[in-house]
């Protein structure tokens, strides 16, 4: 028994040495790093210099701020979004089912560079078609990328835009594996069809929704791509600086890795207490 | 408490026909069972009582009132599933009021309700449970308790032990019959068991691809099946089916002369139009209506090749002849004790005319 263990771990370890190397180690190093002084040559030990830093830092709260304000709002209206989406698309009486599932799903796989460019024009100030249709109706004009709280919401339009399908597609699989012949059974008691969703798709998606809910948490606390490219590094002024870009700006313009890496597990220890907090809020009652 | 009647019910799926006009009345408080091969269209035509498929054409009437265009909730039937249908996420409690509970019932009916429920089906210990906490056959009385909950006028039943294990499957099958006689409402009761059907049944309809064979008590369907299929359908193990030929006839009988018999002549006394001489017919005798050498009316020699002794009977499995096109002829012949020897001997029984069913060559009686 122990000699075949140990033949299974001789086949292993290739994979767990590259493992250790780049994956487990960086980790590791990473947490070593945030109790480091980086600016200082050589590096020296200083277990408060960035954790100080960080909880008196305004930069910090506010990137914090921005990435709990995105979170909050977009994650919910999303995954809402996503379950009306999976809904319609498990619906008999759609047509062409194939063609939507794919046209929601297409987002995620366009190039985020790409998207980003298309979501510049949409939204542009002086010929994006955003402020045309507006106009048309009568509404005003938004210059969306001078001011924060419309920057805010192009940013939380665009992620919800890219990932509500790829939510939509897991939550349809979910509502597939309801049997049908339960709401069969719903039917014959005089439910309606409303109160079918909300007593008995609802609770019984609601693994799937967790599942979803705890991805996309992940997701934006890592938000990156979006104000970076769509409002250009977090603008205006840093209004749309999320965690994500303070820590690129932090490691990879000010090259303050220590910094950096303190950043980097606060949001890594904040997606945890999230989802866990998510999680024990969803758990069953036993 | 109400009679369910279909007058030349029709069903479609787009362009196939799954039922053929179908005629069926149920008493008030009888036990109906729809029995057939697997589909043949008995869980359509209990879904289309149900309201859960549309009917296509002809009338469906509960309680003398034409229900074609009422929603099935308001049919006044409750119909049990083949796979339980329960609610996975509420308790055996929850499952049984959620109906009620969703219709704003008053809360003291519904807590007697659910309790009666649970007193009927002895289900009263299990009532926090969750349904993946239940084994096979409580959930299945789960199943028929939220049946009982919502005091229907016609219970209907889609194939509900044919998940449960054999010893279970009689078990509940009394216990189905136990409650029809307790709450004395209409049941209609779907299954492809002809044991079923025949034990639970006041009255059985026989289904075969979309049509009705027949319908009729289980002793009468046993005793005298108005066609061949019926007569292959009923009965375990089934009867046997050996061919023949007309070769006389007179005033009130046929003369027919077995194929696979050596010229084997059973002369069979007929009420109705006699068959043509040269006609070939096909003479159905049941493996129990076979009797010793001499004490029926024509011998026929067998060759017994495998007997599978039950303790209170034995089956022998023997061959004779050769069919056209087809291996030798197959019989199951029930013999009472379990003395039959079978390797390849040959055996001699005896057929009475008064005990065979004589089918022409569309599988119609001849009678
Ligand atoms: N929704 C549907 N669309 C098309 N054809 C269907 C549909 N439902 C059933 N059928 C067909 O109708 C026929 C009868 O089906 P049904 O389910 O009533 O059979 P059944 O007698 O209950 O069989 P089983 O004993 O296997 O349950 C089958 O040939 C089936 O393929
Ligand atoms: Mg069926």
């Amino acid at each position: 028994m122990r000699y075949q263990n140990a033949t299974a771990y001789r086949f292993l370890a290739p994979y767990l040495l590259i493992f250790s190397i780049f994956w487990l180690w960086p980790i590791i190093n990473s947490f070593l790093i945030s109790f480091q002084a980086t600016r200082t040559v050589p590096w020296r030990f200083a277990p408060t210099f960035n954790w100080g830093r960080l909880i008196g830092d305004p930069a910090f709260f506010n990137a914090l701020k921005n990435t709990l304000l995105i979170l909050v709002i977009q994650v919910p209206v999303m995954i809402t979004l996503a379950i009306v989406m999976a809904v319609l698309l498990n619906s008999p009486l759609l047509k062409a089912r194939g063609l939507y599932r794919f046209a929601f799903f297409a987002p995620v796989v366009v190039g985020e560079v790409a998207y980003s460019a298309v979501f510049r024009l949409l939204f542009n100030l002086d010929y994006g078609i955003i402020n045309k249709l507006l106009n048309s109706v009568g509404l005003p004009r938004i210059d969306w990328f001078s001011n924060v709280t419309p920057a805010m919401a192009v940013i939380m339009i665009a992620v919800t835009w890219r990932w509500a399908g790829y939510n939509a597609i897991i939550l349809l699989a979910g509502l597939q594996s309801i049997p049908q012949d339960v709401y069969e059974a719903a039917t014959l008691d005089r439910v309606s069809k409303l109160k079918q969703f909300f007593y008995i798709t609802l609770p019984l998606l609601k693994p799937i929704i967790v599942f979803c809910a705890v991805l996309s948490i992940i997701g934006t606390m890592q938000l990156f791509t979006e104000p970076f490219l769509i409002t250009e590094r977090g603008g205006p002024g840093g209004g749309t600086e999320t965690l994500g870009l303070l820590l690129y700006r932090q490691g990879f313009r000010s090259l303050n890795f220590g910094y950096a890496s303190a950043i980097a597990y606060t949001m890594a220890g904040l997606a945890i207490a999230i989802s866990l907090v998510q999680l024990w809020l969803t758990r069953d009652p036993k | 408490m109400a009679a369910v009647t279909l007058k030349n019910v029709v069903k479609r799926f787009g362009g196939f026909q799954i039922i053929h006009g179908a005629d069926i009345d149920v008493n008030d408080g009888e036990f109906v069972v729809f029995v057939g091969p697997s589909g043949c269209g008995k869980s359509t035509l209990l879904r289309m009582i149900a309201g859960l498929e549309d009917i296509s054409g002809g009338e469906i009437a509960i309680g003398g009132k034409v229900v074609n265009d009422v929603e099935p909730a308001d049919r006044g039937i409750a119909m049990v599933f083949q796979s339980y249908a329960l609610y996975p996420h509420m308790s055996v409690e929850q499952n049984l009021s959620f109906g009620l509970r969703m219709n704003g019932n008053p809360k003291a009916d519904t807590e007697r309700r659910v309790k009666r429920a649970s007193e009927i089906l002895r289900i009263a210990e299990l009532m926090k449970r969750r349904p993946r906490q239940l084994s096979g056959g409580q959930r299945q009385r789960v199943a028929i308790g939220r049946a009982i909950v919502r005091e229907p006028q016609v219970f209907l039943f889609d194939e509900p032990l044919s998940n449960l294990d054999a010893e279970l499957r009689v078990q509940m099958r009394v216990e189905i019959s136990r409650l029809h006689k307790e709450l004395g409402v209409t049941m209609i009761y779907v299954t492809h068991d002809q044991t079923e059907a025949m034990t639970l049944a006041d009255r059985i309809v026989v289904l075969n691809a979309g049509n009705i064979e027949q319908i009729g008590a289980p002793l009468d369907l046993y005793d005298d099946p108005a066609n061949r299929f019926v007569a292959g359908f009923v009965g375990s193990p089934k009867m046997n089916f050996m061919a023949a030929k007309v070769v006389g006839n007179d005033d009130d009988a046929a003369v027919i002369e077995l194929a696979n018999h050596g010229g084997a002549r059973l002369r069979k006394p007929l009420s109705g139009a006699r068959p043509a001489v040269g006609a070939d017919v096909v003479l159905g005798v049941r493996p129990e209506h076979f009797f010793e050498a001499g004490e029926g009316d024509c011998d026929i020699a067998v060759k017994a090749d495998v007997a599978e002794h039950l303790g209170s009977v034995s089956y022998v499995y023997a061959s004779a002849g050769t069919n056209v096109g087809a291996g030798p002829e197959e019989l199951i012949i029930e013999r009472e004790a379990s003395r039959q020897r079978a390797n390849g001997d040959h055996m001699v029984v005896s057929i009475k005319a008064g005990r065979s069913l004589l089918f022409d060559g569309t599988g119609a009686r001849i009678r």
